[in-house]
C-alpha cells in the first residue's frame, strides 16, 4: 500500500483541516482525560482544592492485601471468561465456517441479533432463569434433581455465564473470519496424509487462525477486566472486582483521587497481563500470523 | 470434510446447538412471559396484550427512548462525518497511517476506564452532565469503530481506478466524490449502523456520563430492574428484538458485506 496515492495526487492546502475534527476528538475526549485521570492519581489537594505538589500516598493505599486480591480475582474473572469464550466460540465458528457453510447466513444472523440487543435485557432474561422462582430451578425441580430450589443469583457462576453470554459473538466474529478464508483443501491434505485431528487442529487450524485468535483475545480479555455492570447486576455487593472499586471510588465523596490511583494502577496490571498473555499465544501457536 | 468423520462432526453439532439453546433459551423465556397475565413468580395463566399495552403507554419509557434516539443519532452523524474527513484526508496523500493508531486506544481501555475519566473531565472544565456529555462520549466509541473499518476498506479500493481518475482530468475533490466515496459505501453504512447500535445499547458510558437529568433507555430499564421484575421490561425485550432484528437484516442486505467481523 505504500506506493497509493501519496506519490501521485497534488496535495493541497486543504486536507489537513479535513483530517483535523477527527484527530482533535480524539485526543480531546479520550487521550486527554486519560491523561488527566492519571495525573489527579499523583496529586495531593488540600480540602479548598489547592494543589499542594506531588504524592504516591494514593497508591500505596492499595498496596494491601484487600486491593491486591480485587485485582486479581478481576484477572481471574477475564482469564476464565476468555478461556472459556474460545472453548465455545472454536467449535462454533468452524461450524459457521465449514460444516453449515450453506447455513452461515441465517446461524450468524442468530448470533448477532443479541448482541446487537439492549444487554441489560438479557441480563434481565438471566434473572429470570437464575431467579429462585426461575426456570432453571423450575426445571431441576421438575426432574427430581432439586428439593430446595435456591437463587442462583448473586453467586460467582452468574456473574460467569452473563460474562460468556456477552463476550461470545466478540470471539466468534473474528475466528470465523479468519477460518472462512481457510483453505479447506489444506485441512482435507492433512487428514489424507494421516494427520490425527488433533495434529490437524494444533499444526494447521491453530496457525491459520492466529490472527482471529489474537483479536478475539483483546476483544474479550481487556473489556471483561474492566467489567462493572455484570458483576454489580448479577454477583449483588459479594464480590469486588476493578469495575466495582474504580466506580465506588470515584462516584464517592472525596475519594476522586484514590479512584483515579486505583484505575492506573488496574490499568497498569491489565496491559501487563494482557502483554504476556499476548506473547505465550504468540509462542505456544507455531508459525508466522496469517489472514 | 475430506474424512467423513463421523463422530467429530456429531460432536461439533451438539456443541453448536447447545451454544444455541444458551444464547436463546433465556431470551424465548423472556419472550414467552411477556404473554402471561400473571406477573413474574407465577406459572403460565393465559395470554394477554395488557404488557404491551401498558408498556406503550409509558410516558418515562418515551422519554428515555426519545433520549437514547437522539443520542445514537447525533453521535453516529457525528463520527461517520468526520471520519469521512479523515479518509477525505488520506485520499488526498496526507499520511495519516501512524496517526490511525491513535483511534486502536479504544480497544486497549476497557470501556469503565474511559467512563471515569470522561467523568472527572467534563467536572473539571464544567460541561454540565445530560445529552451534551452523552454525545461527545459516545462519539468517541463511534470514531473508534468507523475509522478503523473504514479505512481498513479504503486500503483494499483499487487504486487504479483513483489514478484513473486524477489523470484523466478530475480534480482530487471530485475524485474522492466520485469514485473514493461510492467505493466506501458499504462500509460507511455498516459502520453506521454499528456505532448506532452501540450508542443506542450502551450502558456503561450513560451510567456515569448522563447525569440525573437525563435518562436513557439503557438507564430507564435499569431502574426498572432494580425495582424488580415486571412483565412490562418482557415485553420491552420482544420490541427490542424485533427493532434488533430489522438492524441485523439491514447489515445484512448490503451487497459486499463490510468487514465489520
Amino acid at each position: 500500500m505504500k506506493f497509493s496515492l501519496s506519490s501521485r495526487s497534488p496535495t493541497s492546502q486543504l486536507p489537513f483541516t479535513f483530517g483535523a475534527p477527527a484527530l482533535i476528538w480524539q485526543v480531546l475526549f479520550f487521550y486527554l482525560p486519560l491523561v488527566l485521570i492519571a495525573i489527579s492519581g499523583f496529586v495531593k489537594v488540600t480540602e479548598t482544592g489547592d494543589i499542594l505538589g506531588m504524592t504516591f500516598d494514593h497508591f500505596l493505599f492499595f498496596l494491601r492485601p484487600l486491593y491486591l486480591k480485587v485485582i486479581f480475582s478481576s484477572f481471574l474473572l477475564a482469564f476464565s471468561n476468555t478461556l472459556l469464550c474460545l472453548a465455545i466460540a472454536y467449535p462454533l465458528a468452524y461450524f459457521l465456517a465449514f460444516t453449515g457453510k450453506r447455513y452461515s447466513n441465517l446461524f450468524l444472523f442468530l448470533l448477532i441479533v443479541p448482541f446487537w440487543t439492549n444487554f441489560l435485557l438479557h441480563v434481565y432474561a438471566w434473572f429470570f432463569v437464575l431467579d429462585k422462582d426461575g426456570f432453571l430451578n423450575l426445571l431441576l425441580q421438575n426432574l427430581g434433581l432439586v428439593q430446595n430450589p435456591t437463587s442462583m443469583l448473586n453467586t460467582p457462576f452468574a456473574i460467569l455465564i452473563m460474562m460468556v453470554y456477552y463476550y461470545l459473538p466478540y470471539m466468534v466474529l473474528p475466528l470465523y473470519s479468519s477460518l472462512e478464508k481457510m483453505d479447506v483443501r489444506l485441512i482435507e491434505a492433512s487428514f489424507d496424509l494421516g494427520a490425527t485431528w488433533l495434529q490437524t487442529f494444533r499444526r494447521i487450524m491453530l496457525p491459520l487462525t492466529k490472527r482471529g485468535l489474537k483479536a478475539g483475545f483483546f476483544l474479550v480479555f481487556i473489556p471483561s477486566f474492566g467489567e462493572f455492570a455484570i458483576p454489580e447486576l448479577m454477583g449483588g455487593d459479594k464480590q469486588m472486582f476493578v469495575g466495582t472499586v474504580v466506580s465506588d471510588y470515584i462516584l464517592g465523596e472525596e475519594t476522586g483521587a484514590l479512584g483515579a490511583a486505583f484505575t492506573v494502577l488496574a490499568l497498569i496490571f491489565m496491559l501487563i497481563t494482557a502483554g504476556i498473555l499476548y506473547w505465550v499465544i504468540e509462542r505456544l501457536i507455531p508459525g508466522k500470523t496469517h489472514g | 470434510m475430506a474424512k467423513p468423520n463421523r463422530l467429530g462432526k456429531i460432536a461439533n453439532l451438539v456443541l453448536v446447538s447447545s451454544t444455541y439453546l444458551f444464547l436463546y433459551l433465556p431470551i424465548v423465556v423472556l419472550l414467552v412471559f411477556s404473554f402471561n397475565s400473571e406477573g413474574f413468580p407465577s406459572p403460565w395463566k393465559e395470554f394477554t396484550w395488557k404488557w404491551y399495552i401498558e408498556l406503550f403507554q409509558s410516558e418515562p419509557l418515551w422519554d428515555s427512548f426519545y433520549n437514547s434516539l437522539i443520542v445514537a443519532t447525533c453521535s453516529t452523524l457525528l463520527s461517520l462525518t468526520m471520519g469521512v474527513f479523515l479518509i477525505f484526508y488520506a485520499a488526498q496523500g496526507g499520511r495519516i497511517g501512524s496517526f490511525l493508531n491513535l483511534f486502536y486506544g479504544n480497544i486497549i481501555v476497557p470501556e469503565t476506564v474511559l467512563a471515569v475519566s470522561l467523568l472527572a473531565f467534563f467536572g473539571l472544565v464544567a460541561i454540565p452532565l445530560g445529552l451534551t456529555t452523552l454525545i461527545l462520549a459516545h462519539t468517541v466509541l463511534g470514531l473508534g469503530l468507523v475509522i478503523p473499518i473504514c479505512y481498513a476498506r479504503f486500503l483494499e479500493l483499487d487504486h487504479r481506478m483513483t489514478e484513473a481518475s486524477l489523470v484523466l482530468g478530475a480534480t482530487p475533490i471530485q475524485t474522492f466524490f466520485k469514485v473514493t466515496l461510492p467505493n466506501l459505501r458499504p462500509a460507511l453504512i455498516a459502520g453506521g449502523l454499528l456505532i448506532f447500535i452501540v450508542s443506542f445499547d450502551d450502558f456503561i458510558l450513560s451510567y456515569f456520563c448522563a447525569g440525573s437529568a437525563s435518562q436513557t433507555l439503557s438507564l430507564y430499564i435499569l431502574s426498572m430492574l432494580r425495582s424488580g421484575i415486571s412483565p412490562i421490561v418482557n415485553a420491552l425485550s420482544a420490541v427490542l428484538l424485533v427493532l434488533s432484528c430489522l438492524f441485523v437484516l439491514i447489515l445484512f442486505s448490503l451487497k459486499s458485506r463490510a468487514r465489520i467481523f
